[in-house]
């Protein structure tokens, strides 16, 4: 079981007040600034928190197609993925789209992209946000 | 409203049990941070994780949506404090899963009372679109504790 905690303080009201992730489990990050403003519009440089779950994802879903590629014999030399997540204020996060190009000695296409659907399907983020409307996949060989 | 997107990268290198990976917050550039397998199950060891930011993005979202349900009340916080933990375990035929998100908040608000101030958080946790998302899946709990409020 693995236990994983963030701190996030916040002061005044939702457009003109700010926030803080003060600091997290591991100490890897913090403080960084958060604010509704660069969360709704223009970054400015700020995180957020559909940022974070893009990160996440991104993160989950690499970890999850390695496993997979090396279970089938085919481990990669490297993966490059994104992931782009949407949020509507008032309607929720709508979509997760993930994009990874692989360079995977002995890998055609095919199986490249069976690999990166079942990855895409078990990965635990992806589990955690089975109820995102759309989580869509581009997988292509470097 | 128009459509926020936000987008994050990660470029892995080798397999999952000796590969790392650096995740990089793509659209505001506010952290590139190293991830491994062995850190996101095992002891971190100053590593990142997809469930610790999963706990940042949780923790991030309800603050906001709290302070917001405050202010709609009459009563915005002089200071919000908000904690999450995520825990992933490994249910038995399904491998890891995401189980559950606790959320403990504290927050001083100049005229909220415990009453009101726990409404807020109930409301918080309703609006907050991560914690809408994963309630699908998994455990959310919420405890809220008014710090010097005029009953508290």
């Amino acid at each position: 079981m693995a236990d994983r905690t963030a701190n996030v303080t916040w002061s005044g009201s939702l457009t003109e007040g700010d926030g803080t992730i003060e600091s997290v489990g591991s100490g890897a990050f913090g403080p960084l600034d958060v604010t509704w403003a660069t969360r709704a519009e223009d970054s400015n440089g700020l995180t957020s928190p559909e940022e974070l779950i893009a990160a996440a994802h991104a993160a989950c879903f690499s970890m999850a197609l390695s496993h997979g590629l090396a279970n089938a014999g085919t481990p990669p030399d490297r993966l490059e993925t994104s992931a782009t997540v949407t949020f509507v204020p008032g309607t929720g996060i709508t979509k997760s789209a993930l994009a990874v190009r692989g360079t995977v000695p002995g890998m055609d296409e095919g199986a490249f992209l069976e690999a990166a659907t079942a990855a895409r399907e078990n990965c635990p983020v992806s589990k955690a946000l089975a109820a995102v409307p759309e989580i869509t996949l581009e997988a292509t060989l470097a | 409203m128009p459509r926020i997107v936000r987008e994050a990268d990660v470029a892995w290198e080798g397999t999952v049990s000796r590969g790392a990976g650096i995740v990089r917050a793509a659209s505001s550039a506010a952290f590139a941070l190293p991830v491994t397998v062995a850190s996101r199950v095992g002891d971190p060891e100053g590593k990142t994780s997809p469930e610790e930011l999963l706990a940042a993005a949780h923790a991030t979202c309800f603050v906001t949506s709290l302070g917001s349900e405050l202010a709609r009340a009459g009563t915005p916080p002089d200071r919000l404090t908000v904690h999450c933990t995520i825990t992933m375990d490994e249910v038995e035929g399904v491998g890891h899963r995401i189980v559950s998100s606790a959320i403990s908040a504290r927050g001083v608000a100049p005229g909220a009372d415990a009453a009101s101030f726990a409404q807020a958080a109930e409301a918080a946790d309703a609006g907050c679109p991560f914690s809408a998302l994963i309630k699908g899946s998994a455990t959310v709990t919420v405890e809220a504790k008014l710090e010097g409020g005029t009953d508290g």
